[in-house]
């Protein structure tokens, strides 16, 4: 640091020379990298069970379906679930992200403060709920209701090749795995866009407000754009939410291993993290444990990765608001 | 004794007084030729003073002009600001305080600083405060209650809080919370300390306060004191340095010397014209 | 004669007595408010006779018809009002309003289910007794979630020694270390926030369980919570050390103090409401989470309280696996342990915001 050249003085070094200060820096550092080491614990724990696996099944565990464990040579592929889970979260975007945006428009823009600050705290009290309180819910009050407007949607748009659904059977089909996802995701994603959102310069509003700008216009010009990154980043927090969730969808979702590529309406669906818990409990012996393992270790990488994105785009917006 | 004995030993006592007052004292405190960067930065340039002891210097000149930093070299908490660098030599009794085996949390303890914003900690009481430095440093001072009572007194606030010394101490007033951190200061008998604009802060009668604070101190500490109140630095300062920064030049010492001398008679027209309130 | 001094004339009191506020811009004509009144009305009118006399369910009558009579009613009304501007205005606006009452719909229908189905189940010894044998056709009248409650309590109060002092020095490493690494670490803490429960679960399953170091019980649970409560407390905690004054800091080093001297005796002192409510939101991340104990708790009907010896149950895991049976009484059980943990985390989400709501420092 310190520029010799210039006559100057290494004062980094002589800041710490306290030896009671040196540990207490040794220690705190030494935790504050507990975060690294566990994400390295996990990534090389799950990985290494990914080596039986590909030996087993090569890479086709990862692009073919089905779970026959006890044939010889046993067959499994997550191909299935690993869609599934991205078709159940994409599901829960669709539905999840207009209602949030939508919902902190209102919160920023149009409510009363009061009214506003009463509803944030329900928000905020809803993204609380346990994933299994969530479940209980879906299984027994959202599910009834579902298979009704399952049966409209089919009956009125199932000319959509989307909305088909030949067998008549409503029940565990993605399209409530998703609905379920996307009442997860709203609290978390509103809660990012109506901070975004309400971090509006307050200049910029008054300056198109000054110029006549309807809320239309002011939302469409000054605090969408201002906020897009904000926005974006928090969206993807929903979804990195969304593909990880387990106990919530386990209840509402039939797995299957047949990939459901677009029957939204169509019982059977895939999803990794239900999978593992649902196996888990009658696993036939270590080979199988060990694909629930390799299973697990791509969802945390798909996970990662979506959150990582998402805290990059996040912090560069908050950033560059500064 | 005749009369002509008596007046003359006056007239000599009096000469020895004055001998006192004007002669040179021990420098205890001496900034050599500092220099100050933040990261590339440069913002102060060769600064040297003299601090002998217990006097009260003021350091004066306009905002920016690093003044502020340079009080903040003389005990080592430049340091912690990330990106800041120095050259040049800060002596403390004989020894460069920046030199490799010197400790910056005993250089901290002989030299106290008290801050622009009163700051008590807050989950402590009056009393707490006041204690705190000892407790902060690991120094071992016996007679607690007595420690108390002399550093609350000489910082002139004993009077207003002895019988609520178990009060938090962020009910007090902002004056009163500034002479609680000089107190706070005081109590782990510093030999030097620093004033970064104690008073700007506050209103005239505590400013009047403190600056008797300062004057009662200055027996028996040496004291730096920041301000921007040339009246200020009049009544309190025995000598008076003189800052100031051109445009994106760093800062540097244009004047210095006897505070009488600076205010009445100055050398350089910049020192006048500051003086003279026609800038800054 | 004129003069420049003026006396006020009492005579006038009385005139300016019977003044009366005006309030010019408030004042709307008399055109918009019957707009805003027929807007408003005239939809739930149609929708409400079209529900009574047709039988169309509810929902899509508010979805397919509700919604879009009300948006072109709103834009009408606004158009009339305001002009063309009005009406993006308007959509907007019902747009807005109707995704805040589906949400609301959604959390009412939450919360009325969970207390009016939960509370079926509670009693005494609901919450005191635990689940020997019990077996899901058992009439509620027995049988309890006592021993689930205690071991969510042990497994959340394993996970919260061991994450509340690292999440706690890893915002002091951030905020007061302030080391090269500070990037680092807050990437690497806002990674591990999104690390899947279930994947944490897994972690702790195949490192101690399958290896044998630790059969499944509350501490293995415990850890797999730690995973997941670590980074809610560490950014937490990072916000709130940010909040303390760097006079504080400065003051105290300026006395002579060392940097873990000041950490422990100033700054967390001055933040120890902000701490608290960072432990508590860390603790209500975890509670409710059912994944990793799955995996790596287990399950008992009887109360445990070895912590390493053996399986243990705990609230979510006993919802969990009461959920689907066929049997009325057990899936009541559920209702009302769920009905419990959501007061739990009700409660602890509350204290968060009364503690947090204080100023830091006092």
């Amino acid at each position: 640091m310190a520029n010799p050249d210039l006559g100057q003085r290494d004062l980094q070094a002589a800041a710490t020379s306290h030896r009671g200060d040196r540990i207490f820096n040794r220690v705190v550092t030494g935790a504050a990298f507990t975060a690294l080491l566990v994400l390295a614990g996990i990534a090389v724990f799950l990985g290494i069970q990914v080596i039986p696996a590909f030996q087993s099944q090569g890479l086709s565990f990862l692009t073919s379906t089905g779970w026959d464990i006890n044939t010889d040579p046993p067959t499994a592929g997550i191909f299935g679930m690993l869609y599934g889970s991205l078709l159940i979260a994409g599901i829960g975007l669709v539905i999840g992200t207009p209602v949030a945006l939508l919902l902190s428009i209102f919160l920023v823009f149009i409510a009363p403060p009061r009214v506003s600050r009463i509803l944030t705290n329900f928000i905020d009290l809803m993204a609380a709920i346990p994933s299994v309180i969530l479940g209980l819910w879906a299984f027994y009050i959202l599910n009834s209701q579902a298979q009704v407007w399952q049966e409209l949607l089919n009956q009125y748009l199932g000319w959509i090749p989307i909305f088909q659904n030949d067998s008549g059977n409503f029940q565990g089909t993605p399209f409530i795995a998703g609905f379920v996802l996307a009442i997860m995701m709203i609290p978390i994603v509103t809660s990012v866009t109506r901070e975004v959102l309400g971090r509006t310069p307050p200049e910029l509003i008054n300056a198109s407000e000054a110029l006549g700008c309807s809320m239309w216009t002011m939302l469409r010009y000054v605090a969408l754009p201002y906020g897009r990154g904000g926005i974006v980043g928090g969206i993807m927090l929903g979804l990195g939410r969304a593909l990880g969730e387990t106990v919530a969808v386990f209840f509402v979702l039939k797995i299957v291993f047949d990939t459901n590529w677009y029957h939204v309406i169509e019982s059977g669906g895939g999803s990794v993290a239900t999978l593992i818990v649902s196996r888990f409990g009658e696993v036939s012996g270590a080979f199988e444990l060990n694909l629930l393992l390799a299973a697990g270790f791509f969802l945390f990488l798909g996970t990662l990765i979506v959150n990582v994105i998402a805290n990059l785009i996040v912090t560069r917006t908050g950033r560059l608001q500064k | 004794m005749s009369t002509s004995e008596f007046e003359e030993i006056i007239v000599l006592e009096e000469q020895l007084i004055e001998a006192e007052a004007t002669a040179p004292r021990p420098v205890e405190l001496a900034a050599q030729d500092v220099s100050v960067w933040f990261g590339k930065r440069k913002v102060l340039e060769g600064v040297s003073i003299d601090f002998p002891k217990n006097t009260v210097t003021a350091l004066i000149g306009p905002s920016g002009c690093g003044k502020s930093t340079f009080i903040r070299t003389l005990n080592r908490l430049h340091e912690l600001i990330p990106g800041a660098a120095l050259a040049g030599q800060v002596v403390y009794e004989g020894q460069d305080i920046y030199s490799k085996d010197v400790d910056p949390v005993h250089i901290r303890l002989k030299i106290g600083m008290v801050f622009q914003k009163p700051n008590p900690f807050p989950s402590m009481t009056i009393r707490g405060n006041v204690l705190s430095g000892l407790k902060l440093s690991g120094m071992k001072r016996s007679g607690h209650d007595e420690i108390v009572e002399e550093t609350l007194t000489k910082a002139g606030l004993w009077k207003e809080v002895k019988d609520r010394l178990n009060h938090a101490a962020g009910d007090l007033s902002g004056g009163q919370q500034q002479r609680l951190v000089i107190a706070r200061a005081l109590a782990v008998n510093p030999h030097v300390l620093l004033m970064d604009e104690p008073c700007s802060a506050l209103d005239p009668a505590s400013t009047l306060k403190i600056e008797e604070t300062i004057r009662d101190l200055s027996s028996s500490v040496t004291i730096v004191i920041v301000t921007h109140n040339m009246q200020q630095a009049v009544r309190v300062a025995d000598n008076t340095a003189f800052f100031l920064a051109s445009e994106n030049e760093p800062g540097h010492v244009v004047e210095q010397g006897v505070t009488t001398d600076i205010f009445g008679n100055p050398q350089d027209q910049r020192t006048l014209d500051y003086v003279n309130g026609r800038f800054g | 004669m004129t003069t420049h001094t003026e006396v006020f004339d009492e005579s006038r009191l009385v005139e300016l007595r019977e003044q009366l506020p005006i309030r010019p811009w408030r004042s709307k004509p008399r055109r918009f408010t019957w707009s805003v009144i027929i807007a408003s009305l005239a939809p739930a009118v149609f929708v409400g006779l079209l529900y009574v006399f047709a039988d169309i369910p509810g929902a899509l009558l508010l979805v397919a018809v509700y919604l879009p009579v009300q948006i072109f009613a709103s834009g009408l009304a606004a158009y009339v009002t305001r002009g063309t501007r009005g009406i993006a205005d308007s959509v907007i606006i019902v747009n807005a309003i109707g995704a805040t009452v589906f949400t609301g719909i959604i959390l009412a229908s939450l919360l009325g289910s969970l207390i009016i189905r939960g509370w079926a189940a509670l009693s005494a010894h609901f919450i005191f007794q635990n689940n020997v044998y019990i077996n899901p056709s058992t009439p509620l009248e027995y049988g309890g979630i006592g021993h689930a409650i205690l071991g969510t309590f042990l497994i959340v109060l394993i996970s919260a020694v061991i994450a509340v002092p690292i999440g706690i020095a890893t915002a002091v490493y951030i905020t007061e270390v302030r080391g090269r690494a500070v990037p680092y670490v807050r990437f690497f803490v806002q990674a591990m926030s999104g690390v899947p429960s279930v994947v944490a679960g897994l972690f702790i399953l195949t490192t101690l369980v399958v290896t044998g170091a630790l059969s499944q019980s509350a501490l293995a649970g415990g850890l797999a919570y730690a995973i997941l409560m670590l980074p809610t407390v560490a950014r937490t905690a990072e916000e709130v050390l940010k909040l303390v004054p760097e006079e504080l800091r400065t003051g105290a080093l300026a006395l002579g103090s060392t940097r873990s001297r000041t950490v422990f005796r100033v700054v967390l002192p001055a933040a120890k409401t902000g701490i608290i409510t960072a432990i508590i939101l860390g603790i209500a991340r975890v509670i409710g989470e059912t994944a990793p104990l799955l995996l790596a708790a287990g399950n008992a009907d009887q109360t445990v309280v070895n912590p390493t010896g053996s399986p243990i149950s705990s609230i979510p895991t006993y919802i969990f696996n009461n959920v689907a049976l066929p049997y009325p009484d057990a899936v009541t059980r559920a209702w009302g342990a769920a009905l419990v943990l959501i007061v739990l985390v009700a409660v602890l989400f509350t204290l968060a915001r009364v503690i947090g709501a204080r100023k830091p420092g006092r």
